[in-house]
This record gives structure tokens, C-alpha cells and sequence, in this order.
């Protein structure tokens, strides 16, 4: 069958699975030891660079463009990932259940995203003089409600972290000793697995989960309005709030996967994680790549088709103009390779495959951020009426290349430290599954039987 | 929670073939109703033909009124079909089964009837050769197909064969069993439309494959469709509360709210007719109802974007646009019946699993929703232009004529009609879905409990 | 794009000049067959006029003042008006000219929805004369039937009877000597007509004026009709410019 794998893993006892996990999560690899050495050194190397941004102060938002791209990058891809956690939950989905927990740890790497985000608030100019989304409120407003908005998306990520994962800390509790015992007692907050306790957990889960949902669409609408339209005078464009949105759906699943596809390799989770998730993200996947183009394209037309100077000089500043070879690199990565390689079934059905195009999406995106996040910054005068002189591009300096490095290795610490607080793979939820699905005869076949509690 | 029942499927037969099989009397009452309203939109159509399109309100500003708003009313209820039955077969929802038949006819009807209206639209349906069937080459040109007026004769003609296939092949099986149970001509006429149909496992094989290779390759020619009748008004630059980026998925999922609620509708009324207690059950609604919170609340993030970035820029016509569609009389009274039924009223009511399940409660909300999306694109269309540019001196308004509001009432009448008739030449719920669904129910135990489980489709 | 022509037909409106008289509407009415306008088609807002005078208030009483703006097609180079017609009913000729095919119109009115001018009509009604102005009708223009779409034409019959004439007698077209109905019959010659393509041409010497700004020009339509703003220190900025 075709999810062997995951039928080896679901044949095994309950008690298994939980000590399984659990020595996994306890244990501290030469491997895991090397790559959080090298993570640190990247990401000193970082701190650098951001040091030698700083000597430029903040006069010059140009300069601070590719910051800002990898800021929300960051936002974009990890803290979208817990959205691999949070949709399938919501459809009561069982295919999630072994990955819910690797997602919802991205909202660890969002308490590092929220450091970096903070420079970013003096390079926002007042918004006096200019069109933004708030009108004639305080000239202050998009800083503190972006940061608001920042905060309370962390904050709640973490929440759902947390939440979800109280009978694993309890589980880590009862089989270690010492210190450790006393911490994970401290983490699991008296969990006893009592019928009010699960029945808490399920409806703070399923809240939390909804709230996460839509303060990170809200998010992206309150950065995208005012990190890129807001600096781009006559740049009136509806959808792209929500595209910012969508791209972000489709990153948290092409982050997924590579992550998904490192816990098998290299951190022995194959039992667990299996085709049946790799085929059912890349399914979603393929969807949402699809939406891409669709939100891209329906933007486009209408600028395109309805000539005003206006919009033309925002197409040729985001797409036609001085950054044409970077915005065909995005097209191409996160819409032809997912669709060509995605409306395959045998590679939608595989491992490799859909990682691959995780990859694709991953550095597509990276390329979607600077296109349109140093474009933006690059506008020296933010109070005219319209957009008139298209800037040249802005080429990154060796600060900006260490900058994109140390944040993204910071990223990834933060994640890889996470992983020893919390098992990232889901235990309760694993167990779960075990008793919902059986493996039984139908007629001549063999078929799994998915029981769908109300 | 869920109340399943075991039926036989001789008694599935029966219950669902009702409505082709016996001529109740209120059947006989309704279509005649439907009729008049029919006959008298018809009559309407006649004369606005014969005396010129100034029969109805229409004038310089707003040139597209009542027929236009219908138009897009009608593509947006087309887009049950393909959202309950292609999206949900490939998601493999096993709730849709009841449903799928009555949301594809529907679609295929709903689509017919919006087609008619740029026909009667234009106020000289002959001149129709020219424009969606434009083989004149005498002239040596062809369309524009730079227009949106070409691109959406071709969704909607794409679209309707695709949906009018999608309803043919699934209704092979249950064709069949019709053939079975009838005599003399009708039975011959049953005979060849099932073309052959004798449940071969080939056949069902086939079958099945036809049902989702059509389902995928219909999912983009959905979401065209209803684009592509956004960007009708989203390209013309010239009409700012027309021209925004967002039209298209603020449209088609704006569609999809107003599909999904109709065919609430309609799956309530055909409980209450047909009695079809047993297979339409509350745990259909109550799927439907968490489904459309999640689409009407994306549609009012959309709707949000959309009005937020109309004023945005501060202009004075986009001020003066809004103005009147939010705070000027009658249009503000309109604003807010369309603001309460569309979103605040339906949405918050559904978030309780009582009113989900409430079949009254249910039908009367989703009839709520679809006045809201009537109203929803009467405001897009009307106040966009009659506010249009900043020459304030041509500005207008628009008054719908007796005309205009007779052929739209008859719009409705039609659906109605053709749903009638289909009813009592086909069945409205699938027979081999329904007996698809319960091979494929089973229960589970889990500790101490039954919990109700599927086999998984692969 | 279409080949380079030998003419581009272009308008100056001077409105320093305009004293709202009307008599263009009027002369333009009679030249182009457009059917009567009585006072309940205008109220419906169904009036065709080919060229309209809007008048604007300025200012609060008792300092009021009447601003005039005549308006027609602009004929605008990038017009919204074309891509839009599924038929090519409309389209944009060689000489700068916006031409309506009446024949092709099927009438989906599209094409003034995306008019940012307001400046085309569709026939609500079959057109109807009294007996009395029968004989009155231009032979040279087209009665258009109802269900179809109008607007100003620059008066294309005359453009087409005088440069066939220029072209037979073997002379070159004097500037001045073809004139639209309206700018024929404006008093002030608020309203020029001429050749953009002749530099020497007296619209191209009057489209040079420092006071010149084109109707919305920032949707980019780039009109063949220019506007000189109206010479008053007072004046508010044109708020359509």
C-alpha cells in the first residue's frame, strides 16, 4: 500500500510510539550538535552584517530594502508553516496528525522573526502626506498596529504550541527524571489526561487555531499594505494584500515539506512521516500554486489591460521594469516548476518529488520578497501623487548577503533548539489516529476504514 | 451525532425515484404558478424587443442595470454545481452524495438562464450572430477578442457543456433504473439516453473515471468563469469602483457563497416536498453551514480589501461613489439590507451547531444570503456608474422599470420551471451515490464507544 | 499600430473663450441627424448630444460664477472605449479619428461604460422627426436606427467631402477651410479645428499654449481634443484636469 509507512508505524503499540519519540527528543546527535555550531556561526556572521547596515543609519530606506525582504520572507514562510497544522485540523483532516507539531513549532522561529522586525519600524515614514490604509489617523498608526499585529500573531502561535503540545510535555514528564522531570512537569501545567482536560485542550486548540488563521492573513494585509503600497505613491491595488496572503499559504507548505522531508532523512522520523503526508501536501501544494498564478495574473491583467501611466509604472516597477530577471525567476519557481511537476500524479505520490518543488517555492519566494519589498524601499519620495520615474534596481552589498545569511541560519536555530523543548513529532495525536483508523477486508480488497468523530 | 440510517436499496429505489414515478397534485400547482411568472417575463421580453431597450430605466451614466446585475447573479448561483460536486469528490467529502445531482442541475440551469441575459440585454437578440457566433466572414473581420464580452460567451459556453457533461455522466446509473421501471416510448427514450448502461464493473470503472477526470478539468473553467465576468467590469479603467485588482477571486468566491446558500435552499425544499427526511439530514446542512462560513468569511475579507482600497486612493469620485452607496437614500437602505442578509445576520447564526441543523432556520438564512449577493452586485454595478469620473455634471441614477423587474422575477421563474421539469423526468438525488455511500459507511468502536467511520476512496 | 497618415484631426477648446451659448450643440444637432431631444428625455438622462456644454457653479453666493466646459469625443489616441467592443463597432482610424461602424453595433453599451467622457449615446428609441423637419436631415450622415451606439464624429462627412475635393482640384488642404459644425457655428471660436500633424497649422500653434492640459489626463487616454484653462487668477484648479 502505498503508505507503507506510515501502517509500520500505526502496527506498533501506543507505549512504543511514546518511548520511541521520546528518546529521540531526549537525545543530542553529533549531527544535531554540528548543525546548531554551524547555525550559530551564520547567524554571528549576521549580526555582523546587521551591525555594519546599522553605520548607515536610517535615513536611506533603500539600503534597508533587502532587510526588509528577509523580514518578511520570514513571515511569509515559517510563520505561515503552523497553517500546515492549523487547516487540516479545522477539516479534520487525519493525514496532519504526525506533522502538526513540526508546523506548529514555526511559531517559535516567529518570536525570532519579531527581533528583527523591530528595525524595520524606524524605517517606516508618517504617514503624513501620503496614501495609506489610515487615512487621516495618528501619523504614527501603521507602526504601532503592525507591531500589534506582529506581537499578538507570536503570541498566539506559541499559545497553540503550547496547547497542542501539553500531553506530549506530560509524556515527557512521566518517562525522564531529575531536572528534566521537574521542567516538562512545569511545561505540561498538571496534565492528567482527564476528560475536562482533553476536553479543553481540544476547543483552546481549535480557537487558537482559527485566531492563528486569521491574524496571519491580517498580517499580511497590514505589512503588505504598508511596507509596499504604502510607499509606492498611486499604487492602489486591492488584491495584493491578499496575494501577499496566498503566497504565504502556499510557503508554509513548500516550508513543510522540506521540513518534513529533513525529519525523515536526517532525524529518523520515517516511521512517522510518510507519503501519506507528502502526497497530501502536494496536493494542496499544486492547489495553491495554481491560486498563485490566479491571484498574480488577476492583478496583472487589470493594470496591464487598462493603461493608466500610473499602473503601468507599478508593472514596470514590480514586474516589467529593472527587476524583470528576478520576477521571471519567481514566476517560474513558484508557478511552472509546481505545476509541472505537481499535475503528475507518480510525483505528487512520491517523496522527493514534492520536496523538490518545496525547494522551488522556497527560493521563488525569496525572490517574490525582493522584487516587490526592495522595489518599494527603493522610492525616494513617498508623499507624490503618482509614480512617475521608475528607480533602478538596488543591487545587495556584502552586508545584505550576510544580513539574508544570518537571519535565515537564526531561523533555522531557533527551530532546531525548539526541537528539544517540544518532540516534533506529534505523540497524542499519532496515538490518536492509531484508534481511528483500522485496516480491514472489503469484499476482495484490503481498505482503510477512517472513523470521523463529531 | 450524525443519524445514519440502514436502507435497502429496493427501498432507495422507491423513495428516491418518487418524484419521476408519482404526479402529486401540488407538482401540477407549482409549475403552473411558475408558469405564470414565466409567461408574463416572456411577455415583458416581447415588448421590450419590439418598442427599444427605453422601455426600461436604463439611461447615459448607467447603462447596465437590472439585466446585467441578474446576469452576474445567475453565473454566481452556477458555481454550486462544480463547488459541492467537483471540489468535494476530490476531496472526497462523503457528505456531498445527497447533494451533488441537485447542485449540478442547478448550475446547468442557473447557467442557461444568466446566458440569456445579454441577449435580452442588448434589446436585438438577432444581432447576437454577430457577436458569440461570429462567423461572418463576408465582412472580413472577426470579434474583438480583446473584449471581455468575447472572453465570457466562451467561459459560459465552455462551462455549460462542461457542467451539462458532468450532470450526463452521472446520471447513467440512475438512467438506467429508470429504463427498468418504465414501459411503451417513455422506456424506449430512457434506453437510448443511458446508452447501454448494464453496471458492468467496466462500466462503473469508467464511470467513476469520467466523474473525476471531469471534476478536475472543470475546476479552472469554474474559476474562469465567474473571472472573467468580474473582469467584464474590473478592466474598464474608467469606471473607478469597477477597477480594482481584486475582482475576480472577490467574485468568484462571492459566487461560490451565493451557490453554496441556493443550494441550501433548494436541498430544503426538496426535503419538505419529497419528504426525503432520510436521506437529506441535518448533518448534510450542518456540513454546508461550516463550509460556508469559512467562503462568506473570505468573501468579506475580499469585500473588505475592496472597499478599503476604492477609497484609498481619495478621490472625488470614489468619495462620491461610496457616499451614495453607503449614505444616500435609497441606495444607503439597500447598503445595509444587503450588509445584514450577505454577512451579520447568516454568518453568526450559523456558528451555532443548533441553527446548523435547524432545516427551517437553515433555508431561511441561505434565501437571506442570496438577497444579499442580488443586492452585493446591484451596488457594484449601478452606483459605480452613475458616479463615474469626475465630470460631475453627466452623473446619474437609475430606476429599474416594471419591465426590468418582471423579467428579472421571471429569471427566477424560469429556474424554477426547468428544476420542476428535470424533477419529474430524472431523480434529484442520486440513487447509486446513495447506495455508493452506505457500502462505503461502516461504524468503529473506540473504547467503549461507536463512532461512525468511511472506507477510504482511493 | 496604424500607419503613419497624412492628417491627425485634433481640437483645441479655448475656455477662456466660451460663453456657454450652446450654438454648437444646436448646429451639431442639425449636422449630424441627431434625433430631437424633447424635456423628458432629457430628464431621463437619455439626451444624445454629440457635443454638450457642461456648466459648473464656482464659488458661494452671492460670488457665484458659471464655468463652461464643452465636452465631445476626445478622440482619444488610447481609447478605453475600443478594446472593449466584442464586434469592433468602434475602432480607431488612421487620421486620429474614434469611428463608430453603426452597422456592426450590437449594442452591449460597453463602450460608454468605459467612456471616462461620458460622451456616447445609445438610442433608446427608434429616432423620430416631425413632419416638419422631414427635409431637414443631413443626406450625408447616417439616420441610426435604435439598439445602437453614436457619438461625435468631427463631423467625418465634411472631413471626407473637402480633402476628396482638395485631392481632385490637385491642391494642398488650407488650414481653416475644413470646419466641424461646431466650431463653424461658435461665436467666440472657442472651438479650433485642425491638423496636429501641420505645425504651422493654427490648432497645432494653439495646442502649444501654455494654458493647455488635456480632460483626465491621468487615465492616460491621451486625447486629440486639447483644453486651455479659462485666464482668471481665481479660477479654482480645474478639477477634471
Amino acid at each position: 500500500m502505498h503508505n507503507g509507512h506510515n501502517g509500520e508505524a500505526l502496527a506498533a503499540s501506543p507505549e512504543e510510539v511514546t518511548q520511541d519519540i521520546l528518546r529521540k527528543h531526549r537525545e543530542f546527535t553529533p549531527r544535531f550538535k554540528a548543525l546548531v555550531a554551524v547555525l550559530a556561526v551564520l547567524f554571528l556572521l549576521g549580526v555582523v552584517g546587521f551591525i555594519i547596515r546599522l553605520q548607515d543609519g536610517f535615513e536611506h530606506r533603500v539600503k534597508w530594502g533587502y532587510y526588509a525582504a528577509v523580514v518578511v520572507y520570514l513571515l511569509t514562510t515559517a510563520q505561515a508553516a503552523p497553517m500546515v497544522a492549523i487547516a487540516p485540523r479545522l477539516a479534520k483532516a487525519n493525514w496532519r496528525r504526525p506533522v502538526s507539531r513540526a508546523a506548529e513549532m514555526f511559531g517559535v522561529v516567529g518570536l525570532f522573526n519579531l527581533l528583527l522586525f523591530i528595525p524595520l519600524l524606524f524605517l517606516l515614514p508618517s504617514t503624513e502626506g501620503r496614501r495609506t490604509i489610515w487615512f487621516d489617523g495618528p501619523s504614527m498608526s501603521p507602526h504601532i498596529w503592525d507591531t500589534l499585529a506582529m506581537v499578538f500573531l507570536v503570541l498566539c502561535g506559541l499559545a497553540m504550541l503550547w496547547a497542542g503540545s501539553l500531553p506530549d510535555m506530560a509524556a515527557a514528564r512521566d518517562h525522564s527524571s531529575g531536572r528534566r522531570q521537574g521542567l516538562f512537569a512545569k511545561l505540561a501545567m498538571g496534565w492528567r489526561g482527564t476528560d475536562l482536560q482533553w476536553f479543553l485542550i481540544r476547543h483552546r486548540i481549535g480557537a487558537l487555531a482559527s485566531l492563528y488563521f486569521m491574524f496571519l492573513v491580517f498580517t499580511h494585509f497590514l505589512i503588505a499594505s504598508d511596507f509596499v503600497l504604502g510607499l509606492v505613491p498611486g499604487w492602489k491595488d486591492s488584491i495584493f494584500p491578499a496575494f501577499q496572503a496566498l503566497s504565504a499559504l502556499q510557503s508554509s507548505i513548500a516550508t513543510m515539506l522540506v521540513t518534513m522531508f529533513v525529519l525523515r532523512k536526517w532525524c529518523g522520523y520515517e516511521r512517522y512521516i510518510g507519503l501519506e503526508q507528502f502526497w497530501a501536501l502536494s496536493k494542496l501544494l499544486l492547489a495553491t500554486s495554481l491560486l498563485w498564478f490566479y491571484f498574480w495574473w488577476s492583478g496583472f491583467i487589470i493594470f496591464w489591460y487598462g493603461r493608466q501611466p500610473v499602473e503601468q509604472n507599478v508593472i514596470s516597477l514590480i514586474i516589467s521594469g529593472p527587476y524583470l530577471p528576478i520576477f521571471f525567476t519567481t514566476f517560474i519557481l513558484n508557478f511552472i516548476i509546481p505545476l509541472v511537476l505537481l499535475i503528475w500524479n507518480a510525483v505528487r505520490r512520491s517523496i522527493l518529488g514534492p520536496t523538490v518543488v518545496g525547494c522551488s517555492i522556497l527560493v521563488g519566494t525569496f525572490f517574490d520578497r525582493i522584487r516587490l519589498y526592495v522595489s518599494a524601499f527603493s522610492i525616494e519620495d513617498v508623499t507624490a501623487h503618482a509614480l512617475t520615474v521608475v528607480p533602478p534596481a538596488h543591487t545587495p552589498d556584502i552586508a545584505d548577503i550576510l544580513i539574508i545569511i544570518g537571519a535565515l541560519s537564526g531561523a533555522g536555530l531557533s527551530y532546531a533548539l525548539a526541537t528539544k523543548v517540544f518532540p516534533v513529532v506529534n505523540i497524542w495525536e499519532i496515538k490518536e489516529y492509531m484508534l481511528l483508523r483500522v485496516q480491514a477486508a472489503f469484499h476482495r480488497m484490503e481498505v482503510t476504514i477512517l472513523a470521523k468523530p463529531e | 451525532m450524525q443519524q445514519r440510517v440502514s436502507l435497502e436499496d429496493r427501498q432507495i429505489n422507491r423513495d428516491l425515484l418518487r418524484g419521476v414515478l408519482e404526479h402529486p397534485l401540488w407538482w401540477f400547482a407549482l409549475v403552473g404558478f411558475v408558469g405564470l411568472v414565466l409567461l408574463a417575463g416572456v411577455i415583458s421580453t416581447g415588448y421590450m424587443i419590439t418598442k427599444g431597450i427605453g422601455v426600461t430605466g436604463l439611461n447615459r451614466p448607467v447603462m447596465w442595470g437590472f439585466f446585467i446585475t441578474n446576469f452576474v447573479f445567475w453565473v454566481g448561483i452556477s458555481h454550486a454545481g462544480v463547488m459541492i460536486s467537483a471540489i468535494l469528490r476530490l476531496t472526497q467529502a462523503e457528505w456531498r452524495r445527497p447533494v451533488t445531482r441537485a447542485a449540478e442541475v442547478l448550475t446547468v440551469f442557473a447557467l442557461m438562464t444568466a446566458a440569456l441575459h445579454p441577449v435580452i440585454h442588448t434589446g436585438r437578440p438577432w444581432r447576437l450572430l454577430y457577436w458569440a457566433f461570429p462567423y461572418d466572414f463576408s465582412r472580413g473581420i472577426f470579434v474583438n477578442v480583446r473584449s471581455p464580452l468575447i472572453w465570457d460567451p466562451s467561459a459560459i459556453f465552455t462551462y455549460l457543456t462542461g457542467s451539462s457533461l458532468f450532470v450526463f455522466v452521472a446520471l447513467l446509473p440512475d438512467l438506467a433504473v429508470l429504463r427498468d421501471r418504465t414501459t411503451g416510448i417513455v422506456h424506449h427514450v430512457y434506453s437510448v439516453l443511458c446508452l447501454g448502461w448494464r453496471g458492468t464493473p467496466k462500466q462503473w470503472k469508467l464511470q467513476t473515471v469520467a466523474g473525476i477526470l471531469l471534476s478536475a478539468l472543470i475546476l479552472p473553467v469554474f474559476v474562469s468563469v465567474h473571472s472573467i465576468v468580474s473582469w467584464d467590469f474590473a478592466v474598464a479603467t474608467s469606471v473607478e469602483a469597477w477597477h480594482s485588482t481584486i475582482f475576480a477571486p472577490y467574485f468568484v468566491i462571492g459566487a461560490v457563497h451565493s451557490g453554496v446558500s441556493a443550494v441550501v435552499t433548494m436541498m430544503a425544499l426538496m426535503r419538505w416536498l419529497w419528504k426525503w427526511d432520510k436521506y437529506i439530514r441535518p448533518e448534510h446542512f450542518d456540513a454546508l453551514g461550516r463550509l460556508l462560513i469559512v467562503v462568506s468569511t473570505t468573501w468579506f475579507f475580499f469585500f473588505f480589501l475592496e472597499v478599503l482600497f476604492g477609497i484609498y486612493g481619495q478621490e472625488s469620485p470614489e468619495i462620491a461613489l461610496r457616499e451614495m452607496q453607503i449614505f444616500q437614500w435609497p441606495w444607503s437602505m439597500l447598503f445595509i439590507i444587503f450588509l445584514l442578509t450577505a454577512y451579520f445576520i447568516p454568518v453568526p447564526l450559523w456558528l451555532f451547531p443548533k441553527v446548523r441543523r435547524s432545516i427551517t432556520l437553515m433555508f431561511w438564512t441561505s434565501i437571506l444570503v442570496n438577497i444579499g449577493m442580488w443586492l452585493e452586485r446591484f451596488l457594484i454595478i449601478v452606483p459605480g456608474l452613475a458616479r463615474k469620473q469626475p465630470l460631475t455634471f453627466s452623473w446619474g441614477t437609475y430606476h429599474p422599470s416594471i419591465i426590468e423587474i418582471l423579467i428579472v422575477a421571471a429569471s427566477f421563474a424560469l429556474v424554477a420551471f426547468l428544476l420542476l421539469i428535470f424533477s419529474k423526468v430524472f431523480p434529484l438525488i442520486p440513487l447509486f451515490e446513495q447506495k455508493e455511500g452506505q457500502l462505503f459507511a461502516k461504524e468503529l468502536r473506540v473504547g467503549r464507544k461507536k463512532v461512525p467511520a468511511v472506507i477510504r476512496e482511493e | 499600430m496604424a500607419q503613419q497618415s497624412e492628417h491627425k484631426w485634433g481640437m483645441v477648446i479655448d475656455l477662456d473663450k466660451c460663453i456657454g451659448c450652446q450654438a454648437c450643440v444646436i448646429a451639431c444637432q442639425a449636422e449630424n441627424n441627431v434625433p430631437l431631444n424633447t424635456e423628458e428625455i432629457f430628464n431621463q438622462k437619455r439626451a444624445i448630444e454629440w457635443i454638450r456644454v457642461e456648466r459648473y457653479w464656482e464659488g458661494e453666493f452671492p460670488n457665484v460664477k458659471a464655468r463652461f466646459l464643452p465636452v465631445l469625443c476626445q478622440h482619444c489616441e488610447n481609447a478605453p472605449c475600443e478594446p472593449v467592443c466584442p464586434v469592433y463597432a468602434t475602432y480607431h482610424n488612421q487620421e486620429g479619428l474614434n469611428v463608430q461602424v453603426y452597422n456592426r453595433c450590437v449594442g452591449t453599451r460597453y463602450c460608454q461604460n468605459n467612456c471616462p467622457y461620458h460622451v456616447r449615446f445609445f438610442n433608446y428609441w427608434t429616432p423620430q422627426w416631425p413632419e416638419s423637419l422631414r427635409n431637414q436631415l443631413n443626406p450625408d450622415v447616417t439616420v441610426r436606427s435604435r439598439g445602437i451606439m453614436e457619438k461625435c464624429t468631427f463631423c467625418i462627412q465634411r472631413i471626407r467631402r473637402t480633402t476628396r475635393n482638395a485631392k481632385r482640384e490637385g491642391r494642398k488642404l488650407e488650414d481653416g477651410l475644413l470646419q466641424p459644425a461646431c466650431a463653424q457655428a461658435c461665436p467666440t471660436s472657442t472651438l479650433t479645428f485642425g491638423d496636429l500633424n501641420d505645425p504651422d497649422s493654427k490648432v497645432s500653434q494653439l495646442a502649444k499654449n501654455s494654458r493647455n492640459y488635456k480632460l483626465l489626463e491621468k487615465l492616460g487616454t491621451d486625447p486629440n481634443v486639447i483644453y486651455l484653462k479659462k485666464v482668471d487668477p481665481k479660477a479654482a484648479e480645474e478639477l477634471h484636469a
